[in-house]
């Protein structure tokens, strides 16, 4: 029981010392978040109205939207959307984004959407809020992309 | 060994006994509320909740809390901007404040008034177009051990313009306790009789009897996604044993013209049974009626129909076609 002893603190010194060695080395690892990326052709696979699951109802094959890498963005004829047509894209942080900041071509104004970006079953999902018609109706559109990409 | 394992089981069962009993005595009592039958439209009308607190505290000590009420009643009324709560009670007077949207009720992780609505429902009405609206009183309140009292909640709010026939709903807690789902001694909740708004504006909006009809959301313009349901149920009519029910609908602009008119028996026309006599169809209006995008739809006319479409039931089962006007407010 003794010789356990005896030996357990030179190994826990060791132990201490080998941590710290790494300490130098993991500050230089660099943490940047990356910036989200959501090109891509998107398609809704979850829609909600007022929390309520339509994705059953709704046709939704033809429900897509297109995020082009040169910045424009096209929503499909068959998809109930805040905005229609096509327009410029961009996200409010690149980094940290918490909405998706649409300019119509032929709209007037900017369409601000609440946007999340986490990660489900291994592939990015887009997910997208926002009122139709009144603002007391909120709409989440749930969205894959085409094509199996991640 | 044995021994010790008996011990211990008994110690579980006094314990649990203790408990039950506790919870079963402490708490609130029941919520009775004093509603009118009527009002007028706009008219600045007080619901009264009358309740009570038997503090059963286990040791002795004090608890100390606030008093938290809320109603559930039509969003068309905008109550969150003129609803005021007061109270009566053995221990003080005072006013109550509405909880704010940004503060989180910690069980559900919503705020207050969304939990409310997610833990009491609509009750026994039939269309979805109610909020729950959550007020605390400004200061807490403690009690000793069978400090039994008796208070009263006045809830004082303006009923809207629209006539309309609604059960409303109330609700009286415990700051401390929040809205726990298995908790039944903090939280009293109830719904009243049918309330009626009278001589204001439009058709009834029922929403407590079954209608031939109906539309959700209640409020939406030409861009929303609208449910339109069919329920037979209600009453006799002529699609009683038909196998299929279509929608005829047609599109009307501000000023009561045509914009477009479906009446075809297709896919796209076709109401999905859910059960029940109950059949539903889920349309965006702007791309179902594919208008241009400087055209607005105003409001709606619509009928039920059969397959051949030569059987049809309207508005109350008349010819009469069922309108649904776009509007927010």
């Amino acid at each position: 029981m003794k010789i356990y002893k005896i030996l357990s603190w030179p190994l826990m010194l060791v132990l201490c010392w080998g941590i710290n060695s790494c300490k130098d080395e993991l500050g230089n690892i660099r943490t940047e978040e990356a910036e989200k990326d959501i090109t891509g052709n998107w398609k809704v696979t979850q829609l909600t109205r007022n929390g309520e699951n339509l994705s059953k109802r709704l046709k939704l094959e033809n429900f897509k939207i297109d995020f082009n890498a040169d910045g424009t963005y096209t929503i499909a004829d068959d998809l109930p959307f805040v905005v229609s047509g096509s327009g410029k894209y961009r996200l409010d942080d690149p980094q940290y984004p918490f909405s998706v900041v649409l300019s119509p071509t032929e709209g007037k104004e900017e369409v601000v959407l609440k946007f999340q970006f986490p990660v489900v079953k291994g592939k990015r999902q887009l997910s997208l809020v926002m009122s139709l018609g009144c603002s007391s109706n909120t709409y989440q559109y749930d969205c894959e992309r085409l094509n199996g990409g991640i | 060994m044995k021994k010790k394992i008996h011990y211990s089981t008994y110690v579980y069962w006094a314990m649990g006994l203790f408990l039950a009993i506790f919870l079963a005595q402490c708490g609130l009592k029941a919520i009775s509320v004093v509603v009118p039958k009527s009002a007028k439209a706009n008219q600045r009308v007080t619901f009264t909740m009358h309740c009570g607190a038997e503090p059963r505290i286990q040791g002795g000590g004090s608890y100390s809390t606030q008093l938290v009420a809320g109603i559930m009643v039509p969003k068309g009324w905008n109550a969150r901007k003129n609803l005021t709560m007061s109270f009566t009670s053995p221990k003080g007077n005072g006013t109550m404040r509405i909880i704010p949207d940004s503060e989180l009720e910690p069980v559900s992780g919503l705020s207050w008034h969304q939990a409310a609505k997610k833990m009491f429902g609509i009750g026994p009405n039939l269309v979805d177009d109610m909020e729950w609206i959550v007020f605390r009183s400004t200061q807490a309140y403690s009690f000793v051990n069978n400090e039994d009292i008796d208070f009263t909640v006045k809830a004082e709010c303006n009923v809207g313009a629209e006539n309309m026939l609604a059960s409303l709903g109330f609700y009286i807690g415990s700051s401390i306790e929040n809205l726990r789902p298995e908790d039944t001694d903090y939280k009293k909740f109830t719904f009243s009789n049918a309330f009626e708004v009278t001589d204001g504006e439009g058709d009834l909006i029922d929403f407590i009897n079954p209608q031939l009809g109906t539309v959700q959301p209640v409020k939406s313009l030409d861009n929303d996604i609208i449910t339109l349901t069919f329920d037979g149920g209600v009453t006799n009519t002529v699609l009683d044993h038909e196998p299929a029910i279509y929608l005829h609908v047609r599109a009307m602009d501000e000023s009561g013209k045509l914009i477009a008119e479906i009446r075809k028996q297709t896919a796209d026309t076709k109401l999905t049974d859910v059960g029940g006599k109950k059949y539903l169809i889920d349309i965006w209006p702007r791309g179902f009626f594919k208008v241009d995008k400087d055209v607005h739809i105003a409001r709606l006319e619509y009928f039920y129909t059969d397959i051949t479409g030569t059987k049809s039931v309207g508005y109350g089962n008349t010819d009469e076609p069922f309108k649904y006007t776009f509007r927010c407010e």
